[in-house]
């Protein structure tokens, strides 16, 4: 066996260590390169920018803790966001196993933010019907949740004051990991209830969300881990999301390495059977 | 019988198909509280299908661990890991906090299921950069076009990319915007006609493979 071939076969062990390091190291050692902002990610954060005090800003986490690492910096970085603008929250998932996380996320950085459930956000909870939850939420909102997820009446509510339906919703942001999720947002909500859309997603999603932010159907994408760094740079506070940008930098540089190699080896191992059938001729 | 298995789900189907179809148009009040109505039945039988399908996956794995088939040491870890969780969610009123301090529900979610999906999610990492390295050959013309958009996106995603190639953070935002979005807009308008299609026939009949099997 050539040397070429032994490299082409190596034992897959060798890559988990190449990229077991390559995800350890930078998170031990950053190095913080500088992050490009997209104009994708910038579309929510002015939008929400350009949105004035006590509007609705309704944020949906449907995801569950197998995005945790991508999600969570995201809507970390989003809560924050309208929380300092002052917006009134009104948070909820479309994934029964995201709930826990979902309320721990909004509790915890509205606690950080100094903010008040049922006065200046209301997490909603979970519940059943996927799509047809958002449905019920654009006809009757108190219908959809008669109670927040505290067991709270939603009736009465001080945050959501003026609020029927998903028509009096200033801006609402999808942060989804798979269906029910941003698209489901878009189909089912936005087009019948018309409010402003936006949504956030895993890395290997983002790509399958284009079309609707091209289309305009939705104004802004943040997409993955990538994109929860954006939004940090945007909103000045560091977060874990630009400390992962390091590990992944690198991850992506070494699957590319890996490529090219084995890419060079195969070339090689090519040409030596071709040179070897012309001499066999 | 065949009339109440066959002619009435079809009749119910047919209504139900134009109505609905029909309401998307209407904004009357009427139809808006029809619509208002329907969609909390569906929140209703989505409750019930939830039910449906915990029982379902109990029944399957009961059947496993009956005859000892392989791997019912994991069915029986399946149930005992089901059941348990369901008694201390009871117990802890389906609440992972009380007050700001932790159930033993939130427990099993924040120590048990968090790191047991992340890590899951996390091992995939290893396994793709395994899989490029062995199949991620330009083979064919095609093969080396895709490769060169991979890794284009690759470094233009991730900001030691474009500090190595600055012109690789805009042209993978080309990609992305132009090449990827036109041809999934193809895709989605293509998938969505034969949404369309299939509607059409199941509302009228032609299609009835929905109704299941059973005997006439």
């Amino acid at each position: 066996m050539s040397f070429a071939e032994r490299m082409l076969k190596i034992d897959r062990r060798i890559i988990f260590l190449v990229i077991g390091f390559c995800t350890l190291l930078p998170l031990l050692y950053p190095v913080g390169l500088p992050i490009k902002i997209s104009p994708e990610v910038r579309g929510v954060y002015d939008y929400i920018e350009s949105l004035p005090e006590g509007s609705v800003f309704l944020l949906s986490l449907d995801f569950d803790p197998a995005s945790k690492p991508e999600l969570h910096p995201q809507a970390i970085s989003l809560l924050r966001h309208a929380f300092r603008k002052n917006l009134r929250v009104i948070a909820m998932t479309l994934w029964v196993s995201g709930t826990g996380m979902a309320d721990q996320v909004v509790t915890q950085v509205a606690r950080e933010m100094g903010k008040e459930s049922g006065k200046d956000y209301v997490f909603l909870g979970w519940s059943p019907g996927g799509t047809a939850v958002i449905i019920n939420m654009g006809q009757d909102l108190y219908g959809a949740f008669p109670a927040d997820y505290n067991g709270k009446p939603t009736k009465g509510l001080p945050v959501l004051q003026g609020i029927a339906s998903l028509r009096d919703v200033s801006y609402a942001v999808s942060l989804g990991a798979g269906n029910p999720g941003v698209e489901a947002w878009y189909v089912f909500g936005k087009d019948k209830y018309k409010f402003e859309l936006a949504g956030g997603c895993t890395g290997v999603m983002a790509p399958g969300l284009y079309p609707l932010l091209r289309s305009g159907q939705i104004n802004g994408l943040i997409g993955g881990l990538r994109g929860a760094a954006e939004y940090e740079t945007l909103i000045g506070q560091k977060g874990k999301a630009i400390a992962g940008m390091d590990a992944q930098s690198a991850t992506h540089l070494a699957i590319i390495v890996l490529v090219i190699i084995c890419n060079l080896f195969y070339f090689s191992l090519r040409k030596q059977a071709t040179q070897q059938g012309h001499s066999g001729a | 019988m065949i009339f109440l298995r066959r002619q009435v789900p079809l009749l119910i189907t047919l209504i139900t198909g134009i109505v609905f179809a029909a309401q998307y148009y209407v904004p009357h009040p009427a139809s808006e509280q029809m619509l208002t109505s329907v969609t909390k039945w569906l929140q209703i039988i989505g409750g019930f299908a939830l039910v449906l399908g915990v029982s379902s996956l109990f029944h399957v794995h009961a059947i496993k661990i009956r005859r000892k088939e392989a791997g019912w040491g994991y069915s029986f870890v399946l149930y005992v890991s089901m059941l348990g969780t369901i008694a201390v969610g009871l117990w802890s009123n389906g609440k992972e906090a009380v007050d700001g301090t932790m159930t033993a529900f939130g427990w099993i979610y924040n120590f048990m299921m968090v790191p047991l999906q992340g890590t899951m999610f996390a091992i995939l990492a290893f396994f793709i950069a395994s899989a490029a390295y062995r199949s991620f050959r330009a083979r064919s013309r095609e093969a080396a076009v895709l490769l060169i958009a991979a890794v284009i996106v690759m470094m233009g995603r991730v900001p030691l990319g474009e500090y190595l190639i600055p012109l690789s953070g805009d042209l993978s935002q080309w990609i992305l915007n132009v090449l990827n979005a036109s041809v999934r807009r193809a895709i989605l308008i293509g998938v969505s006609l034969g949404t369309v299609a299939l509607s059409i026939k199941i509302i009228f009949g032609m299609e009835r493979s929905y109704l299941g099997g059973g005997k006439e």
